[in-house]
């Protein structure tokens, strides 16, 4: 347990964390963060279209969260909303840089599917995200996709760079834990 | 004609149809957790008004600052419906506004253009003083 909250605060300021959440998330959630993350950025002095691409980053990676984290948050209450689990992290980097992080678990079975995607956008450029983006759109639309593919996509897009991800396993053996870095 | 009204909510538009001027508006932010569901309605209008000789042709005004990429389906599979109406002879324009100072939106205006073959999709700026 966290005994110290002034140095738990400390360390997020110190590595330049505006934001931060981790926990049961759900579209409410992510409507009310997106509201304050909409105005810390203001309070920050971004330009509108870093703004917007990481608050578009944000919706993408919170909703991927909503739909497909591995973790089901439990409880006994019966919710119209279904939670799951997973964490996000706003920070800046240096004067007009900033990142994405998130984290969730997801089953082992749809690692490699999300793993060979994520290694393909990788090596595209902007151009070829906004082909590859298109060709998906309409391919998930025929096709009746779940569409989680898109959303990795726009990630990639809207990023500066190349995303980076990280993958963990965990001790059991159905779930691994997978956390992306975009930087705008 | 059908009439359609759906109020915003946070993460979703405002959607009015209004039958004098033969004419759907939708506007606002578009993030719905579930973009299919939200667009249902929508969908189920745009059948009964595709099969109508209106003899005023339809007017699409899109003032969608931001949507997700479920929403991005949403729409292209919306403008395809559109396309084989106008193919067929209906007619139909869509109107894709932005403010001035949304470079995304206006880019996002543009790929939707590009995948459009016939379809008369317009881009039209606004001054982000006149708002939405």
């Amino acid at each position: 347990m966290i005994n110290d909250m002034f140095q738990f605060y400390q360390t997020l300021k110190k590595e330049g964390i505006m934001f931060c959440f981790s926990g049961p998330t759900s579209q409410s959630v992510v409507e009310g963060l997106g509201d304050a993350l909409k105005q810390k950025m203001e309070m920050e002095c971004m330009t509108r279209t870093a703004s917007r691409h990481i608050f578009s980053i944000f919706v993408e990676q919170m909703q991927n969260v909503v739909h497909y984290s591995a973790e089901k948050a439990s409880g006994d209450q019966q919710t119209e909303e279904e939670l799951r689990d997973g964490i996000v992290v706003v920070g800046k980097l240096e004067k007009d840089e900033f990142y994405i992080l998130s984290g969730n678990y997801i089953h082992k079975e749809d690692t490699h599917r999300l793993i060979t995607l994520l290694d393909k956008l990788k090596k595209m450029d902007k151009n070829e995200l906004k082909i590859f983006y298109k060709e998906e759109r309409r391919r998930e639309r025929r096709e009746g996709g779940k569409g989680g593919g898109l959303g990795m996509i726009e990630t990639a897009r809207k990023a500066s760079r190349p995303l980076e991800y990280k993958l963990t396993g965990s001790n059991d053996e159905q779930h691994d834990f997978i956390s992306i870095k975009a930087v705008i | 004609m059908d009439t359609l009204n759906i109020e915003a909510s946070k993460s979703s538009p405002l959607v009015k149809y209004e039958v004098e001027s033969n004419t759907l508006e939708i506007t606002g932010e578009c993030y719905p957790e579930n973009a299919v569901k939200f667009f249902t309605p929508i969908f189920q209008w745009l059948e009964g008004e595709v099969k109508s000789l209106d003899t005023l042709p339809l007017t699409i005004n899109l003032n969608i600052s931001y949507f997700n990429s479920s929403t991005s389906k949403a729409l292209m599979n919306f403008f395809d419906i559109l396309e084989e109406a106008h193919d067929k002879g209906k007619k139909i324009v869509v109107n894709w506004i932005y403010m001035e100072e949304n470079e995304t939106a206006e880019e996002c205006g543009e790929e939707f253009q590009e995948d459009l073959e016939n379809l008369p999709f317009n881009l039209v700026i606004i001054d982000s003083e006149q708002g939405i």
